[in-house]
């Protein structure tokens, strides 16, 4: 009843931060000035009121036995011809569980926000582009057709390019907004033309058209065997076997590049240039998972391309690996994160693309937790250290950030996967899954656990333990200088978000450990259910790579003895990370810096990122910019030259006729008209 | 009653002879009021040749169509009378040469 009764006002959900963002964007420069910050609480609270509603609601449906998806529409948004996109949403436990992190989370930051961002040039600015974001996402997420979800894929897009830039006077800030904007056109590019695909094949982009059974959305028809589905008038049945083969990777394309994976994560470390609330709310919490939902709700349309699957897997894989050994060798605490943000999207990927959706998403919870606990306890410590962030010039930061020390701990714990915290349940059942797919696979992803933890526990043993050491305040002139001791770096309304963050960083492992709630609970969600009896199906008929995919998917629902095993193992694998870390960087932190001196080569290759910038710039940015030059100039000089030189003969025959006919006198005009209008009239009857 | 109509012929002569005197008004005089005034003669002209034929064919529609010209004619007048007195106020003379370097 309740979950009817979010369901019937669910509108709000996207509109209410929408109308937030337009009430600060409006009113914020003149009128709210320092209190724009309002009607963005206001408006993402009520959401988040009513989707957490919404989540309790379903799950009592569910306890019941009745678990709810439904679709509703709004309104008939675009109608051209046999197209049709409606304004509305579709709701399942999927659905459920990414809007409560969306907005929940989404909340969280916003109050931290309006603590980080006190006193900022645009305050006003910040917020609007904050409620539009929510807009988005939500709108992203609980679309019913593929049109809304390009709608907000679009708009988080938008968003983050705006955010990205809030810093507009930095070249570096700007420059970093258009990358993001220009990569991830890239994978919208591909995105896009997988709906179209979707659209000329299916003969519509809605998920579940008239309802969940009704076999009328792409997500069903997609389960349908050709031979049912040439009875269908709308489907364009010769076109099926295609676009099985297609859509799956012009969609991936997309996620690649919003969800920053290989080779479109470039973007992802250079958005750290935003505000640091940015960085944790969409580039590690919600936007970057967008392409990791995306592959979960379509899931029918992967399952049965075993090459698309393979394709998720591998590249997820090597991002989680490539992206963990950069992030060994960044000094600047938010590109660590950042890095660790592509590497766990890039276990998300594996998880998808093993067939454990379940596993990726539960893996997005969490890492949604403490991912934006970590960035926003930078936060914390870039406001002490004056903007700084390199952490070769602080150390043992505990003294003076008592709270955040043990804030930041309890995310490291997490990421790092350490045993009973949240990441540890959620990392090892990805790991359990690809373990199901290849053994190979698996340890890849045992390594890069080890690398997480080691990376991380570098960071937090540099910066955190140790002796004590302080980035000096900046010398500036005109300096009011607010000296250290009277201000207070961690304010309440900063540190409450993080405790309930911290909480959740900790705890959110036990929704699915030891029993399988969330599992169990996103199951029955139409697209995990269909994609689950598809691949069961696909083993049971049998050739090699389904009966691998099949046996994950039994191991996700039984929870078998190997993943207890694996959960001591990768248990293990975590402690050694942070043992080694504790060892090479608090301990004795000379054999540490000893030790990447000796390994030069290796080290100078991390630190720079693998070069992969530098080959971008050579083989893609150079290339086009020389284009770009080359046709500047031609326009410029060829194109202008011939379109003035038209300008120029009329005007050099107008400078000769002012001294022959054109003299001034009215009359001469007069004289001239009617001389003019007697040889037109003598012309016409002539004939 | 019967009336009796004069042909065509005669009122298309009164309207070319009045449009032929504003012309030649037009073009021989600098005057910027005289000048004016020949404009509006030369409308006068035309506006007979569209009642006659409109008489001549029977057909109301020329009629209507001179009284909407009348009426705008009266306001653009007015309109350029104002404006000949600006022109004058600005040069203290009404000869239209006076404003020859508006060409340049």
């Amino acid at each position: 009843m309740d979950a009817l009764f979010a369901v019937k006002y669910s509108y709000l959900i996207p509109l209410l931060p929408l109308a937030g963002a337009i009430i600060a964007g409006f009113f914020g420069a003149k009128i709210l000035r320092g209190q724009s910050h309002w009607p963005i609480w206001i408006g993402v609270a009520a959401s988040a009121v009513i989707t957490f509603s919404l989540l309790f609601g379903m799950m009592g449906l569910w306890h019941d036995g009745k678990p709810m998806s439904v679709s509703v529409n709004w309104y008939t948004w675009i109608q051209a011809g046999s197209f049709k996109a409606t304004a509305g949403a579709f709701f399942d436990s999927l659905t459920a569980v990414m809007l409560c992190v969306v907005t929940g989370i989404g909340f969280l930051i916003t109050v931290y926000s309006a603590g980080y961002m006190k006193g900022e040039e645009g305050y006003f600015r910040f917020f609007a582009y904050l409620g539009l974001f929510i807009f988005s996402m939500t709108c992203l997420v609980m679309g019913n057709n593929f049109i809304m979800l390009y709608l907000g894929w679009e708009g988080v897009g938008l968003c983050s390019y705006l955010l990205i830039g809030y810093y507009y006077e930095r070249p570096s800030a700007v420059a970093a907004a258009k990358k993001a904007f220009i990569v991830n056109r890239i994978g919208d590019f591909g995105f896009g033309l997988g709906i179209m695909l979707i659209f000329l094949t299916f003969g519509t982009v809605s998920y579940f058209g008239a309802g969940v059974g009704t076999h009328t959305g792409v997500l069903e028809l997609a389960t349908l065997p050709i031979d049912q589905l040439s009875q269908i008038p709308h489907v364009n049945a010769s076109w099926v076997p295609t676009a099985m083969k297609w859509v799956p990777f012009l969609l991936m394309l997309g996620a690649f590049g919003k969800s920053a994976q290989f080779p479109l994560y470039v973007w992802l470390p250079d958005a750290m240039e935003g505000p640091t609330p940015v960085s944790a709310l969409i580039h590690a919490a919600t936007m970057v998972t967008a392409g990791v939902y995306m592959i979960a709700r379509c899931g029918t349309l992967f399952v049965s391309n075993h090459a698309a699957m393979l394709t998720i897997a591998a590249v997820g894989a090597f991002t989680a690996l490539m992206a963990a050994t950069i992030a060994l060798r960044q000094f600047d605490l938010k590109k660590v994160f950042a890095y660790s943000t592509i590497s766990q999207l890039g276990y998300m990927f594996v998880g998808v693309g093993c067939l454990a959706p379940v596993a990726g998403v539960f893996h997005l919870v969490t890492h949604a937790f403490f991912k934006a606990l970590l960035f926003l306890c930078c936060g914390v410590v870039m406001h002490a250290m004056h903007g700084d962030l390199d952490m070769r010039k602080m150390s043992g930061l505990k003294r003076i950030l008592p709270k955040t020390n043990w804030l930041i701990l309890a995310g490291c714990l997490a990421l790092s996967g350490f045993p009973l915290v949240s990441g540890f349940f959620s990392k090892d059942e990805i790991i359990g899954a690809s373990f199901g797919l290849s053994t190979f696979l698996g340890v890849v992803m045992l390594f890069a656990a080890f690398l997480t933890a080691y990376y991380t526990f570098r960071l937090y043993f540099r910066v955190f333990q140790g002796p004590l050491v302080v980035v000096p305040p900046p010398h500036d002139s005109h300096g009011h200088g607010h000296s250290d001791e009277h201000h207070n770096h961690e304010p309440m309304l900063m540190i409450l978000p993080l405790v309930i963050l911290a909480i959740g960083a900790i705890t959110a492992g036990y929704i699915n450990f030891p029993a399988t709630h969330l599992g169990d609970f996103l199951g029955t969600s139409p697209s995990f259910s269909d994609s689950y009896n598809m691949a069961v199906a696909q083993s049971a008929a049998g050739p090699n790579l389904a009966e691998g995919m099949g046996h994950v998917v039994a191991a996700e629902t039984a929870h078998g003895p190997q993943i207890s095993l694996l959960m001591i193992v990768s248990g293990l694998i975590s402690i050694a990370g942070i043992a080694l870390a504790f060892l090479l960087h608090l301990k004795n932190r000379a054999l540490g810096d000893k030790l990447a001196e000796d390994f030069g080569p290796i080290t100078r290759l991390l630190e720079g990122k693998y070069y992969v910038d530098e080959i971008y710039q050579a083989l893609i940015v150079n290339p086009l910019h020389m284009i770009g030059e080359f046709s500047y100039r031609f326009d410029r000089w060829i194109i202008d030259m011939l379109v003035n030189m038209a300008g120029w003969i009329v005007q050099l025959t107008g400078y000769f006729l002012k001294f022959s006919t054109q003299r001034g006198y009215l009359q001469g005009y007069g004289a001239a008209m009617l001389l003019g209008l007697a040889a037109i009239l003598f012309l016409v009857f002539m004939h | 009653m019967t009336m009796q109509f004069l042909s065509l012929q005669y009122y298309l002569a009164v309207g070319a002879i009045l449009f032929v005197i504003g012309l030649i008004g037009f073009i021989t005089r600098r005057n910027m009021i005289v000048i004016f005034l020949c404009t509006e003669l030369m409308f006068q002209g035309v506006l007979i040749n569209l009642i006659a034929f409109s008489q001549y064919t029977g057909n109301l529609a020329g009629q209507a169509f001179v009284i909407f010209v009348l009426v705008i004619a009266a306001s653009e007048a007015s309109l350029a009378l104002g404006l000949v007195i600006l022109l004058f106020r600005e040069k203290n003379t009404l000869d239209a040469d006076a404003w020859r370097d508006l060409k340049w």
